[in-house]
């Protein structure tokens, strides 16, 4: 029973072959594509209730190396989470475990279990491209595919997972991404210049757009604003603001203030010593983490006394 | 790594002496407000009322820095409560000063030679005394990051509003005499005043259990007497 409500969720990964031809085998199976169509996104985009993920006892380990100790943490839904701590405390790994990019590395590992909505994203026969449209990422340096139009850029994810789509509704769901990550009304005159022509932070809101545009239910976004001035940065955390009305969100930070501008939810991750496996010390409602923290560890960090 | 803006931990500890040292400007002024009461000392008065721009300087002054300290150093945690309680306490340092100035404003009022009534002057100086000990518990307080020390204050106030009532039923049974009465109305603004400063030092104990605990809550809460705690 569980296994068979895995594959509804994810797709089944039931054909060997690339990750890519995986993910277009689940994708033109009936399911999550239905989801896409215009009318049922319409109704839905009011406010709706996106989905839970939950890490118990995570193990994440690059060869040998244990590279995060025992996470459990519960991302809540329609809310952004925080991830803050120094450098080497693993809160990149475990972000890019979410949605299992980070058995991408070579000889890398994972134990423990996360599930969206109480389904396991490691479970067997769970295809982790699915999982990835599912859970999206956004990174630090913005990604637009350079050659590609502004248009192509945010229909990218649709061609790649869902095959042939009507042209009408290719054009809908990129307007609405590109509207829904405050860009529609910059580039609605040059959808056909390469993305690459814009400035940074429109880049970065590309991106966003071209993760939203396959109708996930997380994002993940690796420190979205280290690259952009403070202005940008400002109109990302307005947007990540605005997009937790419909996502999951988790942010990876090293901007404290960041956190606390931005998220609900804020978690601490640290490591004892170089070497040592970076854990989660505390997470908590983000104005007591930065008002009150239970943890002196979370305390020294927050106030910037190390790290 | 120890050694992380200590520049920046170094002036917040500055400016925590620095405000808290009002309390000691507080303190040298009601020391001369009641030496003013007990000999009727206009010339005195004079000098308490004048002096309280020393008090009002500091205000302003620490203000200013603790103000400049949250836009430039984004201070969190303990150090935002302690910011915040600061913020308070100044604000209760420059009330009890207040007090001490009103209650010199009045002295000349009642002229060179009242007709004093010993009793309640006397009931008005053990006030003023217990008031005094009471700053300097709120501060000790504050410094050692003490909260039972702090909550010890409510019980030390309550034989101030004791007091206060005995002087309140002195005053009513003054008798007839016009002078008299006026002097003892005068008397009862200068009790109500000490009171204040007590209550204003409990205010500071609260803001001690703040720093200490992250929550805010009222010691007791004048207008809930039974709803405590």
């Amino acid at each position: 029973m569980e296994g068979r409500k895995l594959r509804d969720m994810f797709g089944s990964a039931s054909k060997p072959g690339t990750e890519a031809e995986e993910g277009r085998n689940t994708m033109s199976q009936a399911g999550p594509v239905t989801e896409t169509s215009s009318q049922s996104r319409g109704a839905a985009a009011a406010a709706r209730r996106a989905k839970t993920l939950e890490a118990k006892e995570v193990n994440l380990y690059y060869g040998d190396f244990h590279a995060v100790e025992d996470v459990s943490m519960t991302i809540e839904p329609n809310k952004v989470t925080a991830l803050i701590g120094s450098s080497g405390c693993g809160k990149t790994t475990f972000l890019r475990s979410l949605n299992r990019m980070h058995e991408l590395t070579p000889g890398a590992s994972v134990k423990g279990s996360i599930q969206l909505d109480g389904e396991d994203v490691y479970s067997a026969g769970v295809d982790p491209v699915a999982v990835r449209r599912l859970v999206g990422m956004v990174f630090q340096q913005p990604n637009p595919f350079p050659t590609m139009s502004i248009y192509d850029n945010v229909a990218a994810g649709l061609d790649f997972n869902a095959g042939k789509i009507r042209k009408a509704d290719k054009d809908e769901i990129v307007e609405r991404s590109l509207r829904g990550a405050h860009l529609w009304d910059e580039v609605k005159d040059r959808l056909g210049r390469p993305g690459s022509g814009l400035s940074g932070g429109q880049q970065q809101r590309l991106c966003i757009a071209r993760a939203t545009a396959v109708s996930p239910e997380v994002l993940l976004m690796d420190e979205p604003c280290s690259a952009l001035d403070p202005v940008a940065t400002l109109a990302i955390e307005d947007l990540i603001g605005e997009l937790k009305k419909e996502y999951t969100i988790a942010i990876v930070t090293h901007n404290m203030q960041q956190a606390a501008r931005a998220s609900d939810n804020t978690a601490f991750f640290n490591l004892d010593e170089s070497g040592k496996p970076g854990h989660l010390v505390e997470i908590g409602a983000t104005e007591d983490i930065f008002t009150k923290p239970k943890q002196k560890e979370t305390e020294d960090y927050v106030s910037g006394r190390f790290g | 790594m120890p050694g992380i803006r200590v520049e920046y931990q170094e002036e917040l500890e500055a400016l925590e002496a620095s405000a808290l040292g009002g309390l000691n400007l507080v303190t040298s002024q009601l020391v001369r407000t009641l030496e003013a009461i007990e000999h009727q000392d206009i010339e005195l008065a004079q000098i308490v009322v004048a002096d309280d721009d020393r008090i009002d300087g500091r205000y302003l002054e620490v203000h200013q820095a603790l103000i400049t300290l949250l836009a430039t150093q984004s201070p969190v945690a303990t150090d935002l409560r302690l910011i915040s309680a600061l913020l308070h306490v100044l604000k209760n340092i420059e009330r009890m000063g207040d007090q001490c100035v009103n209650i010199c404003k009045v002295i000349p009022m009642s002229g060179h030679t009242p007709p004093a009534d010993q009793e309640m002057v006397k009931l008005i100086l053990t006030m003023g005394t217990h008031a005094k000990s009471l700053i300097a518990q709120a501060k000790r307080a504050f410094c050692e990051r003490n909260v039972e020390m702090a909550r010890d204050l409510v019980d030390r106030d309550d034989v101030i509003d004791e007091l206060n009532r005995d002087c309140f039923r002195l005053a009513l049974a003054i008798g007839d005499d016009v002078d008299q009465r006026e002097w003892a109305m005068t008397m009862m603004l200068t009790a109500r005043a000490i009171e204040r400063i007590g209550d204003n030092s409990v205010d500071i104990g609260e803001q001690v259990a703040f720093v200490v605990t992250g929550l805010f809550r009222e010691f007791e809460d004048a207008s809930h007497p039974d709803a405590q705690a």
